[in-house]
């Protein structure tokens, strides 16, 4: 039986699910939280609760925004002939911190996965196809991970879209293979998209 | 290169080890069930990671004990420290105090080749023995091979789960064929170069070790003859009733031949067992050619197996090939050492999950 109190347990637990969190930096964390003081605490609560409010998924790209549809979708001064493809709501703070991408953005949400049951119909694909009607959109730039699921979601963008005689193109492999955006520099990250090419 | 300290904790059956070890020949003697196959297990699992037992990594950790700790120091071109623990939890691999982010960047800082009694299924087991054999020298040799065959790994499973899907979307198959060709065609074209620079180096191993005129052959036996992604597509109706994809390098073989006939069916046993040395002969002597230094040879229990003819033809290369400051450790029962070998190496008695060096030997 264990000696801690129900609730610290239980905010272990709570910490333990977050990702990145092992059980020993989630019993650090809970140690810390019950014996701090209250009204910082009470701060903590608040930001938490307050953030999953608020924050919510744009209508239109995807991206994480207050605002509907975000700033990203609202601002003129961005090309809107232009829409780069990610894979989720983080790589579009990525691909802006590079400044060289003045386009819009669409977040797919995933790519697909047979073996994890991600089908098309799973992907904010349609929703994309509805923006390519709406929209003034002349490039297509897939900028999705670089592996198996990552390549082969992006080769199933490029025939899916292909009967629309949009321009699609794909990240240069300047990108380390197999990965995520995350592991590219900014450098490296915006030669890459001044060297994207069609898909053939 | 050489392996010059070796450090154990909680592995196997040694709760603490410290070893220094010099290049050159190095004799692991013990009586049964005493820690000689764990240390070489221990030194193969620096070089690739992996038990050549084949089991995981719980297998290793000490009976009632969390973790094991597995380190090293090498000297080859400078001196690298490898730190390697594993727990259940946690695992950790370091490279000189930094932590290893790309496996492409640690395999290769030790090399190693280990001869064993498992390895006659090099022979008589099935074609997937063989597959294994090649990866494993390739990845050895080609700083891109591994990362290529997780791929192709990782798009064959895609595909086949697609294959055992009712509705198949049939662009996104094509999205995922369409990456299993294109990574499978690379892995074909390195298979095919590497086997005729193979073949002639275990034609030359097993002559040396069987000391007569019969001719070893090894030919590459590729899934797909020509076109991979016409013989795929030709394949469609087969694959839809297995569900499963029927062509392509996971379903490669390495032919073995002995004066032109199949040796798992026409070869007799002690042939087969000088076939499966020669094929880890040349492995040696092919990562030897490409990287200008041997790697560590590691040698278990084999000795015992062979007439004293084989072993008399065997001996000169593993002394060859432990010249130029590589190193060979090799396990024996106190009965069945090669006394042959002379002084030029170093003894060890293995007792209990402790090592001492037999001091009346001097080290070469
Ligand atoms: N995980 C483990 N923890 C403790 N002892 C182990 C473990 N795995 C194997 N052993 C012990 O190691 C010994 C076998 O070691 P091994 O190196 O295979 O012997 P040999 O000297 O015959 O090559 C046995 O005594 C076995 O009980
Ligand atoms: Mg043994
Ligand atoms: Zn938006």
């Amino acid at each position: 039986m264990s000696a801690l109190p129900e609730p610290l347990v239980d905010l272990m637990a709570a910490l333990g699910r977050l990702p990145g969190i092992g059980p020993r930096t989630a019993e650090r964390l809970a140690l810390h939280i019950v014996q701090a003081d209250p009204a910082e605490v009470d701060r903590l609560a608040t930001a938490l609760t307050t953030a999953r409010l608020r924050v919510k998924a744009c209508e239109r790209c995807g991206a994480l925004t207050e605002a509907q549809p975000c700033a990203l979708c609202t601002d003129d001064r961005r090309d809107a002939s232009l829409l780069c493809v990610v894979e989720r709501p983080v790589d579009v703070l990525l691909l802006d911190k590079t400044g060289v991408f003045r386009g819009r953005f669409h977040v797919l949400g995933g790519k697909l996965s047979p073996i994890n049951g991600v089908e098309p119909e799973d992907l904010r694909i349609r929703e994309l196809e509805l923006r390519l009607t709406a929209e003034p959109i002349r490039e297509v730039v897939l900028a999705l991970p670089t592996d198996v699921e990552g390549d082969a979601t992006s080769s199933y963008l490029a025939r899916r879209l292909a009967p629309r005689g949009v321009r699609v193109t794909r990240l240069a492999h300047g990108l380390p293979a197999g990965t995520g955006l995350e592991f590219a520099d900014e450098l490296t990250l915006s030669r890459a998209l001044e060297g994207r090419r069609p898909l053939d | 290169m050489h392996l010059a300290h070796l450090r154990l904790r909680d592995f196997r059956n040694y709760a603490r080890l410290d070893a220094e070890f010099s290049p050159g020949f190095h004799l692991l003697l013990g009586d049964n069930a005493q820690g000689k196959t764990n240390i070489l297990e221990a030194i193969y699992l620096l070089a690739t990671l992996r038990s050549f037992r084949g089991v995981g990594g719980a297998q290793m950790v000490r009976h009632d004990h969390k973790g094991y700790f597995v380190g090293a120091r090498v000297v080859g071109q400078g001196t690298r420290q490898i730190r390697m623990y594993w727990s259940a939890t946690e695992r950790q691999l370091s490279l000189d105090g930094q932590p290893v982010r790309r496996l492409s960047d640690y395999l290769g800082v030790l090399r190693a080749v280990v001869f064993c009694t498992e390895d006659l299924q090099l022979v008589k087991g099935p074609a997937a023995r063989r597959r294994r054999f090649l990866d494993l020298l390739l990845s050895q040799t080609h700083p891109t091979y591994l990362p290529l065959l997780q791929r192709y790994t990782a798009a064959l499973r895609s595909r086949n789960a697609l294959l055992k899907q009712s509705l198949v979307d049939a662009m996104a198959f094509d999205s995922f064929t369409q990456e299993l060709v294109s990574v499978g065609n690379q892995i074909i074209a390195l298979r095919r170069e590497l086997v005729p620079r193979l073949s002639p180096l275990a034609r030359l191993a097993y002559r040396r070790i069987a000391n007569d005129a019969e001719e070893l052959k090894l030919a590459y036996q590729p899934s797909v003859k020509t076109d991979f992604a016409i013989e795929l597509a030709a394949s469609r109706a087969r694959e839809r009733s297995y569900r499963m994809t029927l062509v392509g390098p996971h379903r490669d073989d390495l032919a073995l031949m002995l004066n032109d006939q199949p040796a798992a069916q026409f070869a007799s046993e002690g042939q087969k067992r000088t076939l499966a040395i020669a094929l880890k002969m040349a492995q040696a002597e092919y990562v030897t050619g490409l990287h200008g230094t041997p790697p560590v040879l590691l040698i278990d229990d084999v000795m015992g197996e062979l007439d004293v003819r084989r072993r008399s033809g065997l001996l000169p290369l593993l002394e060859r090939s432990h010249q130029a400051s590589g190193q060979v450790f090799m396990t024996c029962t106190e009965e069945n050492w090669p006394r042959e070998l002379g002084r030029r190496l170093q003894r060890w008695i293995v007792s209990a999950g402790s090592l001492r060096a037999v001091d009346s030997a001097p080290t070469p």
